[in-house]
């Protein structure tokens, strides 16, 4: 029994899981306030919340869905820190993709599926893998601040699918949009948006997984990360590997793009394949603190926490609040690191005074 | 030639009048950002701060019905959102990069919420025509001089009260920047915390304020938005990452006020050019949405460019004494 305990304590961050739990529960709360400060009832609100995903299975399948989601572009935003890189540009990524693997689809129509799917992929694998590479060279070769270039590379990828799916590539009746209605991907459960692009995503977050924590290479990278000079002296290639991982980054969320064109919503229209989705798996990375497998069990959580917040539009609250509860989240985080450290260093500080008392008086005593 | 005269003036005259109003949020934003850069705070979170002044400005201004009543509440809410920012950077020692990023969020949602739960579907939006309602936002001043001027009038007068005051802050922080001992502090305080301590000031204190300032202009910034340019307008996700631009612009203009309000100039001039290029081309095709990503494109050039060429004069400098060195 105690070996058992040694064992989970030493498997698993209690400290780290403890943490998370509190911050929820604090987040929760202050959201309450917000809730009854708009005018709402949180108690209903936080019934929906709660009942929501679970109320049925294509609720259920929707959930699992968007976790599917926000894990893959939080393992992007990880295999990018992992190297001291933040690619915030994943949304553009991930929409570039889509659009990329939709006008593949659109233009190979009446092919057999086996072949579109996987063109279709590495389309948009290449294209996410190519708008990444723009600001890892520039970040490596020149220095620039990736995190303003990709930021920016967002605004301007959301302008060119805007165009690109409501003029010259547009095959649909609405405004924009490219039908590829024909390639989709096969739905798990009736009614929901999950497909069996699930088990692709399964399967990449296990090789993510696997490079980053049992391989060599994944430790080169968590090296590069934590101390480039000494990879740098080490004899690593660091120039090369920061490239590599950023591309991969990229790649990945290129994939989820075509995951959400294909296996979704069928057609590529910026607005519904990704509505800062990026920006919420970069959230369940930063509560993950850039750790793969955290990354994916806190990305379950965010999206219970995402489809219930479509449950507590019954109670009148709009989808926004999900928004609010993910930062809040994350200040709590933030709020309990730092006191946390204040109050070890407080008792360093208090111990260190102790310590030169004791000496003092010590060697009063000695004279 | 004359017959193209007149038409050429009118467009560029309007394409420089509205670069000066499309300005004006940025260079605000970027007047506090370059403050949080000179005291060594990466500020992502200028975003958050100006979507949340633009709703605070427009939420008191429409209930109020007084805009400066608005911008008055906007600049309690700046403290508040200053002192929240320093509190996790400096206070518990985050990651300026999560924190900004949260904050980000937290103002989408938030405004965005609020916006819908005390406001309705359409949020905040005012109809000019109520006489009650002329207050809530503010007018458009002719300068009384340059107003009789043909072509000079034309871009100089007719702004808000946000315009004038912007380029008069551009003076008030550079003055306040290099020139009194407590801009020297916030610049030490980011440069060589140890030596400002040595010194006997508090680095720590000097964050405070650079940030507690930084969010009353970006809170301004926002009040800009919201009741100068679209007269008491809240829509969701107004601020369309202009608080990005406005960092941006403070890395381009090397945190010198004089220098990025230029920047923020360059980025209003092409994002009034897109604005212009959209009523020339007027073809089926949507050209107007890649008019509208010249702005974002010229910023990472522009970002690009100033780091190239900083590169450059380091080079340079390090030469020239390499020289003076072999010299002795």
């Amino acid at each position: 029994m105690k070996q058992a305990f040694a064992w989970i304590r030493r498997r698993l961050n209690l400290s780290y899981i403890v943490a998370v739990i509190i911050s929820i529960f604090v987040a929760l709360l202050i959201d309450a306030i917000i809730l009854v400060a708009a005018g709402h009832n949180p108690i209903a609100a936080y019934r929906g919340l709660i009942v929501y995903p679970f109320s049925s299975l294509r609720h259920f399948g929707d959930m699992l869905e968007y976790a599917m989601v926000l894990c893959l572009c939080g393992l992007a935003c990880v295999v990018g820190s992992r190297v001291g890189i933040f690619n915030v540009g994943g949304e553009g990524q991930l929409l570039l993709g889509g659009l990329v693997a939709a006008y593949v689809g659109s233009q190979m129509s009446g092919m057999s599926m086996w072949l579109v799917i996987p063109c279709a992929a590495l389309a948009a694998m290449a294209t996410g893998g190519l708008y990444a590479f723009i600001p890892g060279i520039l970040k490596v070769k020149l220095k620039v601040n990736e995190v303003i270039t990709t930021i920016m590379l967002n605004s301007v990828a959301a302008l060119i699918c805007s165009f690109f799916s409501s003029s010259v590539w547009k095959n649909m009746s609405q405004n924009e949009g490219i039908d590829v209605k024909e390639f989709r991907f096969a739905t798990l459960i009736r009614g929901s948006k999950l497909s069996t692009a699930i088990f692709a995503s399964a399967l990449v977050t296990f090789f993510v997984w696997y490079i980053l924590q049992k391989t060599s290479k994944g430790f080169e990278m968590r090296l590069i990360g934590d101390n480039p000079r000494f990879a740098r002296f080490a004899g690593l290639k660091t120039d090369r590997i920061v490239i590599i991982a950023m591309i991969v980054s990229g790649m990945m969320c290129g994939l989820v793009g075509m995951f959400r064109v294909y296996g979704a919503e069928y057609a590529f229209i910026s607005s519904k394949v990704s509505n800062e989705y990026y920006f919420e798996g970069l959230m369940v990375a930063m509560i993950a603190q850039y750790q793969p497998v955290p990354t994916i069990i806190i990305s379950i959580i965010f999206a219970i926490l995402k489809s219930g917040a479509r449950g507590m539009q019954n109670a009148g609250v709009t989808i926004q609040i999900y928004w609010v509860m993910q930062a809040t989240v994350i200040f709590c985080m933030a709020a309990q690191t730092g006191i946390r450290a204040s109050i070890q260093k407080a008792r360093q500080r208090r111990a260190a005074e102790r310590d030169v008392a004791a000496r003092r008086e010590g060697g009063v005593a000695n004279e | 030639m004359n017959n193209s005269g007149p038409s050429f003036w009118t467009t560029a005259s309007s394409t420089l009048h509205f670069m000066l109003s499309s300005a004006t949020p940025v260079a605000l934003a970027a007047l506090g950002g370059l403050l949080t850069e000179h005291a060594g705070i990466m500020n992502i979170g200028m975003d958050g701060m100006i979507l949340m002044g633009a709703f605070v400005a427009a939420a008191v201004a429409a209930i109020a019905k007084s805009a400066l009543l608005g911008v008055l509440a906007v600049i309690f809410l700046g403290v508040l959102i200053g002192l929240f920012f320093a509190l996790f950077t400096v206070k518990l020692r985050s990651d300026e990069f999560i924190i900004g990023c949260a904050l980000n969020t937290l103002a989408l949602g938030l405004t965005g919420y609020l916006a819908d739960a005390w406001f309705g579907l359409d949020g905040i939006r005012i109809d000019m025509t109520i006489p009650a309602m002329q207050n809530a936002y503010f007018h458009n001043i002719n300068v009384p001089l340059i107003k009789e001027v043909p072509f000079l009038g034309d871009v100089f007068s007719g702004h808000t009260a946000f315009v004038y005051i912007t380029w008069l802050l551009v003076i008030v922080m550079w003055l306040f920047v290099y020139r009194t001992p407590m801009g020297f502090w916030i610049r030490a305080s980011g440069e060589s915390p140890d030596t400002l301590r040595t010194a006997g000031k508090n680095p720590e204190r000097m964050k405070w304020i650079a940030s507690i300032l930084c969010g009353v202009f970006c809170g301004l910034a926002g009040a800009s938005l919201s009741l100068g340019k679209l007269n008491c307008t809240f829509v969701e996700n107004m601020s369309d990452s202009r608080g990005y631009i406005a960092f941006a612009c403070v890395i381009f203009g090397g945190a010198n006020p004089v220098k990025v309000f230029l920047a923020a100039l360059m980025f209003g001039f092409f994002d009034a050019l897109g604005d212009q290029l959209k009523v020339i081309i007027q073809s089926d095709l949507p050209y107007a949405y890649l008019v509208n990503a010249i702005p974002y494109v010229i910023t990472i050039i522009m970002m690009v460019y100033v780091v190239v060429s900083g590169q450059r004069r380091r080079e340079r400098i390090a030469k020239q004494q390499l020289r003076k060195l072999e010299q002795k």
